[in-house]
């Protein structure tokens, strides 16, 4: 009873507050400008690192675009929050943060991993062969441009794990593979793999070269693009702030999405039920501890209408939390507590891969510790999951086209 | 007075059509979870009296028969430790099934002699999926007894009867969980709405599986059609799991909703009709031009019923899909 004359008493006091509707879009597409501004900012280090990596190859130039590499991944994987509930970051993340990957279509791999599965192209090795025949059609790849990468190699043959571009090409060219499997140890690709002449090992130097410098240029393009759709006058802003619903229903839409589905399931559960390495998200690097973080505190970010730029500096407003508060206080609390719990259950997984315990030992059969940390933070976020179904209850979004399947919103996009 | 009586007859109305979340959880979902559990016991006592591949394969169906009545269920106790992922882990898009099977063969791994070590094994060798590999992949469901595969087969239905029996232990007290929703003490469920959205949500979600995953799938695409990505399409039982789920969700449909629903009838009527008229039953007619257009029609009509539960399921008890498990790529 008390509850229901709350929610009544709430109504009343929400309905006006259309402004601060509007305030919280507003600020949710701010945060999305500001994190692919310094998404691209970062992939542009990245590409002046590769670039020095490629002129200069040495142990040294190879481990600062590494690092370069890591740096960048701190904007980007906040920003995957935006991806489900905006179909223009939707359709267009396939390109960049693509996963998981049968990088034999790439370059060399060990024996021992090709697998293949429903892949025809899983050993292609596009650095080693100027030509090759794929779904039929004979393909030129003498030079290696972003175009050949973009349009001919990703997804080919209509297999998402022929990922030719993004981070995680990008990844397995500097790292290589983690032929650790669950024992402790990332990818440990020489430098000399890039090296000219009489140096060059595992064959075929320049044009690895140049596959690192065509996928980091097609990066630092794409997200120069999805930057400018979150501007002033970008489509993407524009359809979360011209109706205010909407753009609501689309940040809880991206945060339960992200949460339960993608994250919890997809990303991290699957890898504890299949005791495999290679489903670490960011797997040759040994980075998949942060992948997990960052991608949590971008809902976190969301929610809360704050985020702290790789500058430092802050970008903050009405936040969609005042909002949910406004309608019903218990749910906000509820929902504010659940992303904390998660983000310090992540920040426990990510404190215990950096002190040595790496994410795939922790996948390893029988491994009850590494086991109950990701668990931890699979619960917290299943929890949180359904703590935001019942904010969009408390904000009347139910009947909005919410959390739909390709198939609800166009019976066709199966047969594309 | 007249608007008094006017709603004490509209509540008599509803209460007489006996439907909804507690009709959802007694006629559907206890029952289901039962059989499940016998099914998959069953299949264990045949797997100790003869763990060959021939004499194991009437036991397997049954349980996968069993299991299509609940696998749309995807809460509470089917979460829980991962149990519907453990069951029926597909799709396998990256050959994991092979690989896992193939570790444990290649090393003779003892894990399987011990039910609690064999449930810490890699789901890719466990399951339905799993066990249908052992049973029916050529180059494997010609062991004998005495061989590794013969207690791998074994194992497989130990392990399939311990989550059977879990989940039917586990609803029972999940019944309760969800009959008390709303009430003080109860986290799971804050009001009844909660329980009715869980099981909405299960209904859309179970559809769109269908209609994306199971048939989907296999359907690719007119011109790159991929009749090996069919479900249990060694098993040859594609289109039946689809036809059993189905009705699966036409008896979740009809318990939980108070109101007639015609046209989600009539949508499940034309799908399970199409459905019956598919003859290969592992579905790999999507490749053959002029058999692929049946196949291609029931993944419309599948949607179609989705589209009509939106208004006579959803809308009569006011609540729209929640987030679902397949939400993620």
């Amino acid at each position: 009873m008390t509850r229901t004359l709350t929610a009544l008493a709430a109504l009343v006091v929400a309905s006006p507050a259309l402004a601060d509707k509007a305030g919280v879009v507003t600020t949710y597409a701010d945060i999305a400008q500001a994190g692919y501004e310094d998404s691209l900012t970062s992939a542009q280090r990245l590409q002046s690192a590769v670039e020095a990596l490629i002129s200069e190859p040495s142990a040294t130039t190879h481990q600062a675009a590494k690092d370069a590499w890591l740096a960048a991944r701190v904007p980007y994987q906040q920003t995957e929050v935006f991806r489900f509930g905006n179909p223009i970051v939707d359709d267009w993340e396939g390109k960049v943060n693509a996963w998981p990957l049968d990088e034999g279509l790439i370059d060399y791999v060990d024996d021992s991993t090709v697998m293949g599965g429903e892949n025809r192209y899983a050993e292609l090795n596009v650095i080693a062969n100027e030509s090759f025949t794929l779904s039929g059609e004979e393909v030129d790849a003498a030079e290696i441009t972003p175009t050949l990468l973009e349009e001919t190699l990703h997804e080919a043959d209509g297999v998402e794990a022929n990922v030719a571009t993004g981070y995680h090409a990008i990844e397995f060219l500097l790292w290589g593979q983690d032929l650790n499997g669950t024992d402790h140890g990332a990818g440990e690709r020489a430098w000399t793999d890039f090296a000219s002449g009489e140096d060059c090992t595992n064959g075929n130097c320049d044009r690895r070269g140049a596959y690192l410098q065509a996928a980091t240029d097609l990066l630092v393009s794409d997200l120069e693009w999805m930057a400018g759709q979150w501007a002033a006058d970008g489509d993407a802003r524009a359809a979360v702030t011209e109706g205010a619903d909407a753009g609501l229903s689309a940040m809880l839409t991206g945060m339960g999405s992200l949460s339960y589905g993608e994250q919890a399931g997809e990303r991290m559960k699957l890898g504890v039920m299949l005791n495999d390495p290679e489903e670490e998200h960011d797997c040759f690097s040994d980075n998949t501890h942060n992948s997990h973080f960052y991608d949590g505190l971008g809902i976190h970010n969301v929610y809360n209408g704050r985020y702290v730029r790789i500058d430092g500096t802050v970008v903050e407003g009405d936040s969609l939390s005042d909002l949910v508060a406004e309608a019903d206080t218990d749910v906000d609390a509820a929902l504010s507590e659940d992303l904390d719990h998660t983000i310090l259950q992540m920040a426990k997984l990510k404190a215990a891969a950096e002190a040595g315990f790496s994410y795939d030992q922790m996948l390893a059969r029988g491994n009850e510790e590494g086991e109950a940390l990701i668990m931890a933070s699979v619960d917290a976020l299943v929890k949180q999951t359904r703590s935001i179904e019942r904010a969009v209850t408390a904000l009347g979004l139910n009947d909005i086209g919410f959390a739909g399947s390709d198939s609800l919103d166009d019976p066709n996009a199966v047969f594309q | 007075m007249r608007a008094l009586l006017a709603s004490t007859l509209i509540l008599a109305a509803t209460s007489a059509a006996h439907a909804g979340v507690e009709e959802a959880v007694t006629d559907h979902a206890l029952p289901a979870t039962e059989e499940f559990a016998e099914a998959t016991a069953g299949l264990a006592d045949a797997a100790e009296a003869d763990c060959t591949a021939e004499a194991l394969r009437p036991a397997w169906n049954e349980a996968f028969d069993a299991w299509l009545g609940l696998s749309h269920l995807r809460f509470g106790p089917l979460e829980e430790d991962s149990r519907a992922l453990t069951i029926a882990f597909w799709p396998d898009t990256r050959g994991m099934i092979p690989r896992a099977l193939g570790g444990l063969m290649g090393s003779e791994d003892p894990v399987i002699d011990s039910v609690d070590g064999f449930a810490e094994v890699s789901i890719a060798a466990r399951g339905l999926f799993g066990m249908e590999q052992v049973l029916y992949a050529e180059d494997m469901a010609g062991y004998d007894t005495e061989s590794y595969a013969c207690g791998l087969a074994r194992a497989q239905a130990r392990d399939l009867a311990q989550l059977g029996e879990a989940i039917a232990a586990d609803w029972a007290d999940f019944a309760e969980t969800v009959r008390t929703a709303g009430q003080d003490g109860n986290e799971t469920f804050l009001s009844e709405s909660e329980t009715k959205q869980a099981f909405y949500t299960a209904l859309t979600t179970g559809l769109e599986y269908i209609a994306d995953q199971r048939l989907g799938r296999p359907l690719g695409s007119f011109d790159d059609p991929r009749p090996d990505r069919a479900e249990a399409r060694l098993s040859g039982r594609s289109v039946r799991n689809v036809t059993l789920s189905l009705e699966a969700l036409r008896e979740l449909t009809h318990a939980l909703t108070p109101g007639e629903t015609p046209r989600t009838d009539e949508a499940f009527a034309a799908a399970l009709d199409t459905a019956s008229q598919i003859e290969d039953g592992d579905l790999s007619g999507v490749a053959d031009p002029m058999r692929r257009v049946q196949i291609e029609s029931l993944a419309q009509e599948v949607r179609g019923i989705r589209n009509a539960a939106a208004d006579e399921v959803g809308q009569p008890l006011g609540v729209s899909a929640g987030f679902n498990a397949t939400d993620g790529d």
